[in-house]
């Protein structure tokens, strides 16, 4: 059995490159895989600490969690769509509306 | 001018209003004084009537020529006024109704509070609530004065229609000035009925205002938009005092009913025992707003201004009767004085400012009226002298009264009371015959000037500095204007003191017991004692100038041989008040006016016999009387009056003739001899008193060094302070923003990144905070 602490850290990882890919990456789609990569590594954390504490509660949370991450992509995805479709370009250097 | 058969059916309308104090009494059963309202009530529906009525019609030929732009419902809702209060005063003199000391009728409540009260550390509701009546408060002094202001109301009223209607000047602006004196004559009439203090000082105000609006009438004139300020603002000053004195008389009687405070003036709220030193400071108080009222010394400046108004309105508002809402409220001031009925002693300071005030007065404003030339402007330096007469004779009452010498106390506020009377009927027939000359004058002038542009080639001929209110341009009217003559000289005699007319019955009482007071009770008297008697003889020089500079003498102006007496209703209330002010006097001395109206006890006016009267007037028992009186006499009549001749006098030119009387006196006037008086004329006393003794230039001066940088501070604080703190957030606010705006790029990163950063931050702090 591998120790808690090991998943942890990877979760940490998984996250860490997820926000950094947020921070840095143009393509909105990638974007969206990176926060992905952060939900999971979230969801890592909860099964740690479920095996840990023998405990059921964080494997239904990460069922619900994945469930809603599904969710959140098919939002995320449909609202690329529509950026897509009125402004022709799904990069979030050039989708600044609110801008000021 | 118009057939005067066509002038008198204008007259139709009043009918109706006349009926109706008749039907009331004989179809309808009511007692005059359930009545009572409708003096107020009536010409309350009246004046926005015209007001609005006007406003629609304004130019129509038939609302111009047949309903005189409003005078006729104006002159309508007064002679009801006046017909019912005659009906009240028949009702109480001759008639049935009497009252003890008074008669109250209470309607309805106005206003209910309830008044909370701390009883130790709590506030309770406390079991006797405020109750604020209408009602209707009816004594001697109220039929007096109800009769002068519903009387002098309507002849004025009546007189304006021959004296607004025919000048171009007025033309569709005279709905105006009826909607106004009907409001003024609201306020006057509701302060006579009030029965509580508060009702007094609210009718108080409506005739402040009116006042205001009517001095201000030709308000594109500039003095008279100035002169209307000034008035507002001077009283303004005594009306705040005003206030605080009822403050402080409600919160020694809790309450400011009439029939509670004067039951028993010795006796506080919740029974506690009414200590001298607070009601002195109240009835000072009340007496200062008296004093801007009457226009008394030291706030006198407005009256003389207050002549920019239309000469009806200076005859009714600033002769008649407004002015003497002062004296009235002094005079509701006895029964806290009178110890002989409850009240409460130790209040001869209050008596004595009141005697001082209006001695102060009536010298100074009887030396200014030596140098005015504008025949208004003595009159209305005339009135204030009066009526400080009359402070000065309550002021001598009120002292009697507070040191239990009641009967002298009674008989000298009664004369006082008299006198108001009397100086009421003359001085708004003086006004009336003024505005007749000016008037007369005035179209005089009008027809001088078109004669001069028919005739002459000289285009830019100047009359625009004619001032038909000069008395320099007037001089030997008496042939040219019979009537007018006549009445001035009747109402001169009565404010002069002339024996047997008008004002003599009552001012040789003032003085007389003025001087008792000075010699038997308080040395201090002695200053108001002197000073009235002095005033006697120059009331006597001033009032004789001003009719020798009218009447007398050649013409000084080539107007006066295009004097016409034919305006129409200006004649009638002249000749009516002349007849009042000739014999009025003398029937209500004989009646015994003096103690009807001073003694609360002497509820009946009763015939004292001819003899006794004139035996009282002229030899009294008491010695010094008897000289004080003669002395008076003698000034008033001889001494002031030949002084006023030598030098003012004159016969008329040869071939003019003037009704017997008049030129007898005009005669008489030209044989005292001449006396150059250029060099008096010219003297630094004469151009003090030209300049008002300073007084307007020292409140100029006063208001420039504290009013105006005061006010010029308030606004630098408004702007810069208030104002300031308010643009300051706002301009922050803004730049903030603009700053706020440069973190909201609209990138996601950035957005993502702050998420990131804010959250890093919430670990980090409850890191450290759970270490």
């Amino acid at each position: 059995m591998i120790e808690a602490s090991w998943i942890a850290g990877l979760g940490v990882i998984l996250f860490s490159i997820g926000l950094l890919g947020a921070f840095t990456r143009k393509n909105a789609i990638v974007v969206l895989m990176c926060i992905e990569v952060m939900l999971n590594a979230a969801n890592l954390n909860f099964v740690a600490g479920a095996s840990h504490y023998s405990d059921v509660d964080g494997w239904v949370f990460t069922a619900i969690a994945i469930a809603i991450a599904a969710a959140e992509v098919a939002i995320g995805l449909a609202i690329l769509l529509s950026l897509y479709s009125t402004q022709e370009t799904i990069s979030l250097e050039e989708a600044n509306l609110l801008r000021n | 001018m118009g057939d005067s058969k066509n002038e008198w059916e204008l007259l139709v309308p009043l009918v109706p209003f006349l009926l109706v104090a008749p039907s009331l009494k004989f179809l309808a059963g009511w007692e005059s004084v359930e009545a009572a309202f409708l003096i107020v009530v009536v010409p309350l529906l009246t004046f926005p009537a015209i007001l609005v009525v006007g406003q629609i019609y304004n130019g129509n030929e038939t609302w111009k020529q047949r309903y005189k732009e409003g005078g006729i419902f104006g002159l309508g809702a007064l002679s009801l006024s006046l017909s019912i209060a005659i009906w009240i005063i028949y009702d109480y003199v001759v008639g049935s109704a009497h009252f003890e000391a008074h008669s109250v009728v209470d309607p309805f409540s106005w206003l209910t509070f309830d008044v909370i009260e701390q009883t130790g550390t709590q506030w309770e509701v406390s079991t006797g609530f405020a109750d604020i009546g209408v009602g209707v408060w009816i004594d001697s002094v109220t039929l007096m004065l109800l009769f002068v202001a519903t009387f002098l109301c309507f002849l004025i009223c009546w007189f304006s229609l021959g004296y607004m209607n025919t000048d171009k000047i007025n033309e569709d602006s005279n709905h105006r000035f009826y909607g106004e004196f009907v409001l003024f004559a609201i306020g006057m009439f509701g302060m006579v009925l009030a029965d509580n203090f508060l009702w007094l000082f609210i009718f108080w105000e409506i005739m402040g205002l009116c006042s205001y609006l009517l001095i201000g009438f030709y308000y594109w004139k500039d003095s008279a938009a100035y002169a209307a300020k000034k008035a507002f603002l001077t009283t303004r000053v005594g009306d705040v005092f005003l206030v605080v004195g009822l403050l402080m008389l409600y919160d020694i009687y809790g309450s400011l009913d009439f029939a509670v405070l004067f039951d028993n003036p010795s006796t506080g709220v919740g029974g506690a025992v009414v200590e001298s030193g607070e009601l002195n400071w109240a009835l000072i108080m009340l007496f200062i707003g008296a004093v801007g009222k009457s226009a008394q010394f030291p706030l006198h400046v407005w009256l003389p201004d207050a002549m920019e108004g239309p000469t009806p309105v200076s005859a009714l508002i600033h002769a008649a009767t407004m002015v003497n809402a002062g004296l009235y409220l002094v005079v509701r001031m006895v029964p806290f004085v009178d110890v002989h009925v409850n009240g409460v002693a130790g209040l001869e300071e209050f008596a004595l400012t009141v005697a001082w005030i209006g001695g102060i007065t009536a010298f100074m404003a009887a030396a200014i009226a030596f140098v005015q030339n504008d025949i208004k402007k003595v009159l209305a330096y005339s009135t204030m002298s009066q009526l400080a007469y009359i402070f000065t004779g309550l002021g001598a009452g009120l002292l009697f009264l507070n040191i239990d010498e009641h009967h002298a106390g009674y008989f000298v506020i009664g004369a006082s009371m008299f006198h108001l009377f009397n100086h009421a009927m003359a001085k708004g027939m003086l006004f009336m015959a003024s505005g007749s000359v000016i008037h007369e004058v005035h179209h005089a002038h009008d027809h001088v000037r078109e004669l001069s542009e028919k005739y002459s080639t000289n285009e830019g001929d100047d009359h625009g500095d004619f001032d038909p209110q000069d008395m320099r341009n007037m001089g030997g009217l008496a042939a040219r204007m019979p009537v007018t003559a006549t009445a001035m000289m009747l109402g001169s005699m009565s404010i002069i003191g002339i024996p047997l007319i008008g004002g003599f019955w009552s001012k040789e009482g003032i003085i007389a017991e003025t001087w008792a007071a000075c010699l038997h009770e308080e040395p201090l008297m002695l200053v108001p004692a002197v000073l009235v008697l002095a005033t006697a003889g120059m009331t006597g020089f001033y009032m004789t100038r001003m009719w020798l500079m009218t009447f007398a003498g050649p013409p000084k102006s080539e107007v006066v041989g295009h004097v016409h007496e034919t305006t129409p209703w200006i004649k009638e209330p002249l000749i009516i008040l002349s007849v009042i002010t000739a014999l009025g006097g003398f029937a209500l001395a004989l009646l015994g006016a003096s103690d009807y109206l001073g003694d609360p006890h002497h509820a009946e006016l009763s015939y004292h016999g001819l003899l006794d009267t004139l035996e009282h007037a002229f030899l009294p028992e008491d010695s010094y009387l008897r000289l004080v009186g003669w002395t008076t006499m003698l000034l008033a009549m001889v001494i002031g009056p030949v002084i006023a001749s030598r030098i003012h006098g004159g016969r008329l030119i040869d071939g003019v003739e003037a009704s017997p009387l008049v030129s007898w006196l005009v005669d008489l006037s030209s044989r005292f001899g001449s006396q150059d008086v250029s060099e008096l004329a010219d003297s630094q006393l004469a151009e003090a008193l030209q300049r008002r003794l300073y007084f307007d230039d020292l409140y100029e001066v006063a208001l420039a060094k504290t009013a105006i940088p005061f006010a010029a501070f308030s606004a630098w604080f408004d702007a810069n302070v208030i104002d300031g703190v308010i643009k300051q957030i706002e301009s922050n606010s803004a730049t903030g923003s603009v700053q706020i705006r440069r973190i909201t790029t609209g990138s996601a990163r950035d957005y993502i990144l702050m998420a990131a950063v804010g959250m890093i931050s919430i670990f980090a702090l409850l890191w450290g905070v759970s270490n």
